[in-house]
């Protein structure tokens, strides 16, 4: 392959599918609260001898999913191979993998720049077992092997060659984690993304490094950096830049050398004999296209075209399927821009604060509908609507009987401030006379009087307006 | 019979031949189609807290959590299981010589001299000998039912690729291998294929094919049935006593009203051997990767790197033919290699499938030979080369490589010893191999 640019990244990555059971086995994907090692499996995903795989079918959904939304080309076939070597973390030692035809194939992402990454496949496989290493990898004089994630779902997406900077794939991998969040194919919260990066820089002629086994997002970002600068560096030192494999200690924040990779590991693939052909049918897609979402750029889109709002804050909605859908649902009873301000910023704040995730604080479209329309009416002030949206934040409940009960409304009568008015300027005499001698501020003294009697229902300007009106 | 009888018969009969791996009752409290029947499980097939180790040292001690689908139904119907039969070391031989490090060859209950076949030889002679009602579970990855069957002369029916479920069977190569009975009447064969076939969700390759009563086929008469006998098995390299006693048996046919023709499959004389070896190695090294001393079985003390360690337990506890199928396979899978042997093996497959399904076009079943010879002595064996034992295989692993229903009838003796004929049929007329097996009794 021929290359320009200053630094070549290509990604390959692995994201575990949230489905209910494994991949060949009806064992639970999904970690239990304090569950022991090795009490998820059974004798599939540890491999007994005379145990067999049967094909969890609705993980096959999920994958049609991920290849559609990255308009990937999908195989007729769904076949599955297996991938030889020995290891301690595999219950086999050969994993159930995706090898001549993987089940989608030369898929895009497109980068917030507009810039688009080519996918060269996307394929379905099997997650190893984990391993435990006390007190660290390199440390550790043993090592237990723990079967409770073996035989998990993964999907492998692999992409082209086509990022030019670490902050290219960190972009990538946001927008993937979109898309998985929008399809709801994985756990965005508790989920495993694992990623080998293929990283090289034109000082070197483009010498292929591969750094595997980076967890998480964030860390890639971090991973390739150190590993550009190492590679320029070196180079610059008149080193040269071994085609190796490399390993991202998260720790130190450093890359090591595996192995060298002079000859490319043979993994003497046969088709697994235990597996029948799926046939990816045109109906099946039908069915799967009809069930997807729409995608957070086309919302993207429609907020900026349809609904004029600014170009951040559509950006920051569209990005999360959850807020998006609510500040759909919100904005169809009151104005999108009061909407779309408090769904970005209120409502992050308060979950932030909380620790909560949306779906676990309870706030619905209709708590948020009950609050921004006493606020757009001018029931409430902005203050009175913060406090209860952080109320909302501990727990949900009944916005308008709240206010209602709570007497919060607004105080917006001038009949009513009249006479509250009157009482405070006759309980702050002193501060009225510094007032008629010319010290405008002493009468922000008296507007707090009359906050404190309306429970800050009033709105200040109105107050201090109706108290002038008076005084003069 | 009592079950401390039975025990003791199959203790001096293992005395004396060596049949079982291991000797133990386990009674089934239902009451069913196997009421009062002993059932032998070959060793390959899974009996949950029954030492189960596919005849090798590797898995010592490897007590199954969980039985196989057929045991499972096995014990559904009342029948007492009485131990683990011996076989070659995951099925990897003809004469069931191949045993694993440590455990006992089986002798041929017509000469001790001689060997009982395989890879199933411990079920064919125990069939043949045991004074009690039995029946055998055997296995066959490229002939090891009808092989002892017919050196030990017993009926050993190997039945549709996908027609009896292999869950809980330990792989040798799990696109070929399939599980079946052995029995000394054609009626028990029936009654146990009864029992095990079924569609099962726990094997994937398992096939959804309408239940079947096989007892009703024994007896039921065959004129008008039109069978092929297999021209190149009654030629060249074939006992010229054995392809005499098979012609007599076709002139039984004959006289029963069946029409009987030559047919030639040329492709399957040619190639099949090949094509079997090379997917069945291949298969087999993958499948025995997860014997490594980690889990179950085998172990030893941790010293060293995972790959010292897993190199040394398999290197002592594989016996030599095992290593040599792991090497080979591995081999003919590497990159580089793989698309010349392996890819090549599965299009072979293919083609010659397509022969036998174009031969069923004209015939109901097809006639040869089981074995081109009748039970080696083990002098002979000790003399043969890697190659020659493979080439045992020949008239077996064509109906093996296509998923076809085959049964071994015992057809007369030469120098004393069993002559096998196979009736081969297609895909799921197990019921027409079993009304040729009534016939020729």
């Amino acid at each position: 392959m021929k290359f320009s640019g200053d630094v070549v990244v290509g990604l390959e990555i692995h994201v575990e599918l949230n489905s209910e059971t494994k991949l060949f086995c009806s064992c639970p994907r999904k970690e239990k609260e304090n569950e022991l090692p090795n009490s998820r499996c059974c004798p599939t995903c540890l491999g007994m001898p005379g145990s067999k795989p049967v094909l969890n079918k609705a993980v096959i959904d999920f994958a049609l999913k991920l290849c559609l939304a990255m308009k990937c080309k999908i195989a007729p076939e769904l076949i599955f191979s297996r991938k030889s070597y020995f290891y301690p973390d595999l219950a086999k030692n050969y994993q159930v993998t995706q090898y001549e035809l993987p089940l989608g194939s030369e898929g895009e992402v497109a980068l917030s720049s507009g810039k688009k990454v080519g996918l060269t496949r996307i394929h379905l496989e099997e997650d190893p077992a984990s391993l435990v290493h006390n007190g660290g990898v390199q440390q550790s004089a043993s090592v237990l092997v723990d079967y409770n994630r073996s035989g998990n779902p993964l999907a492998e997406i692999v992409t082209k060659p086509e990022m030019n900077s670490a902050d290219e794939a960190r972009d990538f991998m946001k927008q993937l984690i979109t898309i998985l969040g929008y399809l709801e194919v994985f756990d965005v919260n508790n989920g495993i993304i694992k990623a080998d990066a293929n990283v090289s820089v034109k000082e070197s002629g483009y010498s292929r490094v591969e750094v595997k086994n980076i967890t998480g997002f964030k860390e890639i970002e971090r991973a390739l950096n150190y590993e550009i600068a190492r590679q320029k560096r070196d180079v610059s030192e008149g080193k040269t830049i071994a085609v190796e494999t490399r390993g991202w200690d998260a720790d130190k924040g450093l890359t090591y050398s595996l192995r060298s990779k002079e000859s490319e590991e043979d993994y003497g693939y046969i088709i697994d004999p235990d597996l029948i052909v799926t046939e990816i049918t045109p109906d099946w897609i039908d069915r799967i296209n009809a069930e997807m979402p729409e995608l957070a750029t086309e919302k993207l889109k429609k907020f900026l075209d349809d609904h004029g709002i600014e170009e951040t804050t559509a950006q920051v909605l569209s990005k999360d399927k959850k807020l998006a859908e609510m500040y759909e649902a919100v904005s169809s009873k009151v104005d999108s821009s009061l909407a779309s301000k408090w769904i970005r910023r209120e409502l992050p704040r308060v979950l932030n604060y909380q620790k909560k995730t949306l779906e676990e604080s309870g706030i619905t479209s209709e708590h948020m509908i009950s609050l921004l329309t006493l606020i757009s009416g001018e029931k409430i002030t902005e203050k009175i609507g913060q406090q209860l949206i952080n109320k909302l934040g501990e727990g949900p409940y009944d916005v308008l009987d709240y206010v209602k009960k709570e007497g919060l409304s607004v105080v917006a009568g001038e009949s009513e401030l009249e006479i509250l008015c009157g009482e405070a300027i006759q309980e702050a005499p002193q501060a009225i006379e510094e007032y008629k001698s010319g010290k405008e501020k002493a009468l922000n003294y008296v507007v707090g009087i009359v906050m404190r009697k309306t429970k800050g229902q009033a709105k200040p300007d109105v107050v201090m307006k109706v108290l002038k009106k008076l005084i003069d | 019979m009592s079950n401390e009888q039975i025990v003791s018969e199959v203790e001096s009969l293992n005395k004396e031949y060596r049949y079982l791996n291991e000797v133990s009752i386990q009674e089934s409290s239902a009451k069913g189609k196997l009421s009062g029947v002993c059932v032998s499980v070959k060793d390959c097939i899974v009996v949950k807290d029954m030492q189960s180790r596919a005849g090798s040292r590797v898995l010592t001690g490897y007590s199954p959590v969980f039985d196989a689908t057929v045991i499972q139904k096995v014990r559904e119907q009342g029948g007492t299981i009485i131990g683990k039969t011996s076989q070659d070391e995951f099925g990897f031989g003809s004469f069931n010589t191949n045993v694993g490090l440590g455990l006992n060859i089986p002798l041929n209950p017509f000469d001790k001299t001689r060997c009982c076949g395989g890879s199933s030889g411990g079920a064919a002679g125990l069939t043949q000998k045991a004074g009690f009602h039995h029946i055998a579970l055997s296995e066959s990855t490229g002939g090891s039912i009808v092989c002892p069957a017919a050196f030990c002369g017993v009926y050993g029916l190997c039945p549709t690729y996908g027609l009896v479920s292999r869950y809980g069977l330990m792989d040798y190569a799990n696109s070929l291998d399939k599980i079946g009975p052995m029995a000394k009447k054609v009626e028990d064969v029936a009654l146990m294929l009864e029992v095990i076939a079924g569609y099962d969700e726990k094997d994937s390759t398992s096939v959804k094919h309408e239940k079947e009563e096989y007892s009703s086929f024994v007896g039921k008469d065959i004129s008008g049935m039109k069978i092929g006998v297999i021209k190149e098995s009654l030629g060249e390299g074939v006992d010229p006593q054995i392809a005499s006693t098979i012609q007599e048996k076709i002139a039984v046919l004959e006289s029963k009203g069946a029409t009987v023709e030559e047919v030639s499959l040329p492709l399957n004389n040619s190639y099949s051997l090949a094509a079997y070896y090379l997917i069945a190695m291949c298969e087999t090294s993958t499948n025995l990767s997860k014997y490594c001393g980690m889990r179950y079985g085998k172990h030893e003390s941790l010293e060293g790197s995972f790959n010292e360690y897993f190199s040394g337990v398999r290197s002592e506890h594989f016996s030599a033919e095992a290593k040599r199928r792991i090497i080979i396979g591995t081999f003919a899978r590497m990159s580089g290699f793989r698309d010349a042997y392996y890819i090549k093996a599965l299009k072979v497959r293919t083609k010659l499938i397509e022969e036998y399904k174009k031969t069923f076009e004209s015939y109901d079943v097809l006639i040869s030979p089981t074995m081109p010879v009748i039970a080696p002595t083990f002098s002979e064996i000790g003399q043969m080369s890697p190659l020659d034992h493979y080439r045992m295989d020949i008239l077996t692993v064509g109906p093996n490589l296509a998923g076809l229903p085959h049964m071994n009838i015992p057809a007369g003796f030469s120098k004393d010893m069993p002559v096998g004929l196979m009736v081969i049929g297609n895909h799921f007329d197990e019921g027409k191999l079993l009304q040729i097996g009534k016939v020729l009794e």
